[in-house]
């Protein structure tokens, strides 16, 4: 069997490129007006990914727990601030809530993840922490915005079904327990889809990436499986934690709402809006 | 000592007083004061009716009073027990708002009737079906299946819910804003007789903040805000 790559030249990704030229030609001629944050994506994508290559060359050459450390600080660091940049409203200390979600997520699934199930050795083992806590952190993201979305949407805009609540009594956990429900909901849709269309649909990113660089397939299968369930988990921790957080810091303990504290963010796409 | 806001407060001669809280400091969105050091008085088995300019900040004390808004060192008394702010959800179930908007849950009918019954808060306090019928059948909601969803509802329909709710729910204290909006006169001449009786009760008291001073006109006791500060009118 062949465990060897078939090696990408600068040529391939120039040709793949073409790819991203077409969706943005597509969003011109049908004005969809994407094709400027598309252009930023992939050149963000190429840049970002090519540091990354760089960057994990010498983490991997180094093999220090610090060196190792210090990347997973530098990722959460990214993946906070990532996860609360497209959300149409803010308040003030959400990029504080968004980290410490991001470093409970990361320190609870990776720490289970690589060293009880995978059982790496040394533990900082850089070939497997990073990859595998990259995608923990990329889904408790997913799950991180979209949950924090939908809980500063459902309080702004059904504000007077919690003080309806609030108004016979209700508890804080009480008069949130819909809007947390409906956030929580929301942030585990990407993961829940991801589950149930593994292998019918999609065959998921980790397993392709060993099928293509020469494992097999069922060793693949079995990473596959703890990566999907790890993601469910980071998914999970993610939707929640923010959203605890966030409620925590909208709704007084005694119920009452601080919704001053929020503020919409005009979108600085088109179609933006001002409250 | 007397703190000015007692000095402020309205002195009348009190049969028993039910409910007091304050001193009360209200500002609007833009951060004008609408009343200053206020602290509202409820006697027992007594409707008040509220009055004042619109814009003069009615709702705002009332979703004070009601522990809905902030209220810095206000204090807060209910009988003889005096409630911090650790206690403003017992407070809030035992002084309870009826807001403006007559908002409503997403559920059926049924659902917005029930629920404050299974909050933590309910104690002792049971839904009563009966009555519950009965109640709907004088504002003349008797037609309308309880498993209808409640949004599908019109707005003087939502406010004869949202009454009929609230005196199921039988609170020591009921603060109605603008109960009646959108009613027809007949309507609201059974619901603000029916918000009288319940004003009348032992251990009962209502504030009422009314659109139409016809309903309020066998009020027990009136008060208005005006230039900031709460008087007798």
């Amino acid at each position: 069997m062949n465990a060897g790559l078939i090696q990408l030249s600068p040529l391939d990704l120039l040709v793949a490129s073409g790819f991203v030229v077409v969706a943005a030609g597509i969003s011109m001629g049908l004005k969809l007006g994407i094709e400027r944050r598309l252009g930023i994506a992939a050149l963000r994508t190429v840049v970002q990914l090519g540091l990354l290559g760089l960057v994990l060359e010498k983490v991997f050459a180094v093999r220090r727990p610090v060196v190792v450390l210090a990347m997973l600080a530098a990722m959460i660091f990214f993946s906070g601030r990532e996860a609360v940049a497209r959300s149409t409203r803010r308040y003030t200390g959400i990029g504080l809530d968004a980290w410490l979600t991001m470093t409970v997520s990361c320190l609870l699934v990776g720490g289970a993840v690589t060293q009880v199930v995978v059982g790496v050795r040394p533990w900082f083992d850089p070939q497997y922490v990073i990859p595998i806590l990259g995608m923990i952190l990329g889904n408790s993201l997913n799950g991180v915005s979209l949950s924090l979305e939908r809980l500063l949407e459902t309080l702004d805009a059904r504000r007077h079904e919690v003080e309806l609540l609030l108004a016979f009594g209700a508890a804080r956990a009480e008069a949130l327990r819909d809007p947390m429900r409906a956030a929580v909901r929301t942030g585990m849709i990407p993961i829940t889809n991801a589950m149930t269309v593994a292998g019918l649909v999609s065959l998921p990113g980790m397993m392709t990436g060993q099928i293509l660089a020469g494992a097999p397939p069922l060793q693949a299968v079995a990473y596959q499986i703890v990566v999907m369930f790890m993601l469910a988990a980071s998914n999970a921790f993610g939707a929640i934690l923010i959203a605890y957080g966030a409620s925590r810091r909208l709704v007084a303990p005694d119920g009452s709402l601080r919704l001053e504290r929020l503020r919409t963010v005009e979108d600085r796409g088109r179609g933006g809006r001002k409250r | 000592m007397v703190a000015p806001a007692a000095r402020r407060s309205v002195t009348l001669p009190l049969m028993t007083l039910l409910m007091r809280c304050g001193p009360l400091t209200g500002q609007n969105g833009e951060g004008r004061v609408l009343f200053e050091n206020v602290t509202l008085e409820l006697e027992e088995g007594r409707l008040t009716v509220l009055e004042g300019a619109s814009g003069s900040g009615k709702t705002t004390l009332l979703r004070q009073v009601a522990g809905l808004e902030p209220a810095p060192g206000a204090r807060r008394r209910l009988g003889e027990r005096e409630l911090g702010l650790a206690d403003l959800p017992p407070w809030r179930s035992m002084v309870t708002l009826l807001a403006q908007d007559a908002p409503v849950l997403p559920g059926t009918l049924r659902w917005n009737l029930e629920f404050p019954f299974g909050l933590r808060n309910a104690g002792d306090r049971r839904f009563d079906e009966h009555r519950a019928r009965s109640l709907m059948d004088s504002v003349g909601l008797a037609g309308i299946p309880w498993d209808r969803e409640a949004a599908s509802l019109s707005g003087g329909e939502r406010h004869r819910l949202a009454l009929v709710r609230a005196l199921l729910w039988d609170p020591p204290v009921l603060l109605a804003d603008e109960p009646f909006s959108g009613l027809d006169p007949d309507i609201a001449g059974i619901c603000s007789e029916l918000l009288h009786r319940q004003a009348r009760r032992a251990g009962r008291a209502v504030l009422a903040v009314l659109h139409d001073p016809a309903l309020g006109a066998g009020a027990d006791r009136k008060l208005r805000l005006d230039g900031g500060r709460l008087e007798a009118s």
